[in-house]
């Protein structure tokens, strides 16, 4: 106790020593205010039934430029492709981004976010970046199939489980629903898409671009 | 009962008031020893402190997730691979009180705030900082504007860089080489001669609008000064963050790759959870009146 009490004195006194040492030029700097404006925290935390949070915004807004850059895929399609079974899947899950996609859309509006897509030209995880979308253009049949399939698949699989998170972590009602419509669906489509894998014979891996085996699914 | 034991024969409490009374002894005497320092030499520092506006912290690599507490709050998996500094709990869910409470790989350890960059790859292969360090500086802005520098409002949520560049022309990304500085510097990465380490400049913007904690891209509650000074829009000058990442690699660049893409996509995120009064304090001892001060926040 005695040493305890010895030491925390020394502490103190150190503490004391140090806070007033700084050299101070008093004399020529003007005193700046003791505390600086309170701050706001700009976007709220939480949210009435039609109020959005930062969840929510950000969700909409992945959405958005996940949605964005699938659909030029898809369009590609019909041009690279005979297969009925393929293009009637393309056909099916493109008609589902542009409809979440303008769900999305008339939501940022609501929310007031700018309508600007804020990930342009930003490869994240489960998109389809510029050089593979000029791979698929020369690729037809069975290799344009395999490509397809893989960036399919990581599209589906990081909307699921983006989709689930805003459900667990987002506030506003119609965009919680638009994130069960979007895990619904896309779980529907990749078990559509294994049906198709069955049928063609095994596909590759579709890696996300910037995660390295082991920790893709760290999170 | 529940009054206190009596005082007359108790030990502890005789050694207490001897060393309050030490205490006040000891604090007498540094005032007086102050104020005649302060009297005898008015602008002389005294000690040979070193006329730099800056204090420190050296945050080791904490660790690596998908995730993104400022870009991507709630949404797990939903960023590029992220390498963290600093608060150790950091995840896509983090608030500030989740870094109060958390440890920190940070010198100093009370240094609780969340830095984040983009994961750097060579040859697919994660490759994390050996040193990092966060530089809170007075500098870029007129003596008077360092001056009346402010603290960091506490949750303070900021990005500098640009994680979507499509070129050197819209980065302020700054690769070089670390025991070479015969390499020029660039926007992408630079070929560092065997033996050096490739390292990462980013400046973040010190002028704060003095309200918003966030906006909505994130960036523009602050912004960088103007002729030495704070634009009207944002008028309370904090200190400039400086993020310099070393990283034990170097040789072809062609072999490195950030999770956001080439060089020029560098960024850094700071989520800022200094405790209050440590960070005003710096601010005082060290910013303000010029004075290079280490991880203490005390004069070197």
């Amino acid at each position: 106790m005695r040493q305890r009490t010895a030491s925390t004195l020394l502490v103190a006194v150190l503490l004391v020593a140090g806070c007033g040492a700084g050299p101070r030029d008093d004399g020529s700097t003007p005193t700046p205010p003791a505390t600086p404006p309170a701050a706001t925290v700009a976007p709220p935390s939480t949210g009435t039934a039609n109020s959005f949070n930062p969840t929510d915004v950000a969700w909409l807004q992945l959405t958005v430029a996940m949605a964005e850059r699938l659909l030029p895929v898809l369009d590609l399609v019909p041009a690279r492709t005979t297969d009925p079974a393929w293009r009637r899947t393309a056909a099916q899950v493109a008609a589902t981004q542009r409809a979440d996609l303008d769900r999305a859309h008339r939501l940022l509006a609501e929310a007031g976010a700018p309508t600007t897509n804020p990930h342009e030209g930003h490869d994240m995880p489960g998109m389809v970046t510029a050089e593979q979308l000029t791979a698929l253009r020369s690729a037809s049949g069975q290799p344009f199939h395999r490509l397809l399939a893989g960036h399919l698949r990581a599209h589906l699989e990081q909307s699921v489980r983006i989709a689930a998170a805003e459900q667990q972590n987002g506030v506003q009602p119609a965009t919680i629903s638009l994130a069960s419509t979007v895990a619904r669906s896309g779980t529907a489509d990749l078990t559509r898409l294994d049906g198709l894998d069955r049928a063609r014979g095994p596909q590759p891996a579709a890696g996300h671009p910037d995660q390295t085996a082991g920790e893709a699914q760290a999170a | 009962m529940d009054r206190a034991a009596p005082l007359s024969g108790n030990p502890r409490r005789l050694r207490v008031a001897t060393a309050i009374g030490a205490l006040l002894v000891l604090l007498g005497t540094y005032l007086v020893s102050a104020t005649d320092r302060a009297d005898a030499a008015p602008g002389d520092f005294g000690t040979n402190v070193i006329r730099v506006a800056e204090f420190p912290a050296d945050c080791t690599y904490s660790h690596r997730l998908p995730d993104d507490p400022i870009i991507f709050p709630g949404l797990p998996g939903a960023s590029h691979m992220h390498s963290f500094f600093g608060a150790t709990v950091t995840n896509a869910n983090t608030t500030l009180p989740d870094l109060v409470r958390s440890p920190t790989s940070c010198n100093p350890a009370v240094d609780v705030s969340s830095y984040w960059v983009p994961t750097l790859y060579r040859d697919n292969v994660a490759v994390e900082p050996a040193i990092a360090t966060f530089y809170y500086l007075g500098e870029g802005v007129r003596a008077d504007v360092v001056a009346n520098t402010q603290p960091f409002p506490q949750g303070l949520r900021l990005v500098a860089g640009n994680a979507k560049a499509t070129g050197p022309n819209d980065s302020i990304a700054r690769w070089s080489c670390l025991h070479a500085g015969q390499v020029p510097p660039s926007k992408d990465f630079v070929n560092c001669p065997s033996g050096t380490m490739l390292e990462s400049y980013l400046d973040f913007p010190q002028c704060w609008n003095g309200r918003d904690l966030d906006s909505a891209d994130h960036k523009s509650h602050l912004a960088y000064p103007v002729n030495q000074a704070c634009p009207s829009t944002h008028p309370v000058h904090v200190p400039k963050l400086r993020q310099v990442l070393r990283y034990p690699v170097n040789g072809d660049p062609s072999r490195f790759r950030l999770a956001s893409g080439p060089g020029y996509t560098m960024h850094g995120d700071f989520f800022n959870a200094w405790p209050v009064a440590e960070m005003a304090r710096r601010v005082q001892d060290c910013i303000r009146p010029v004075i290079k001060c280490g991880h203490d926040g005390r004069p070197i």
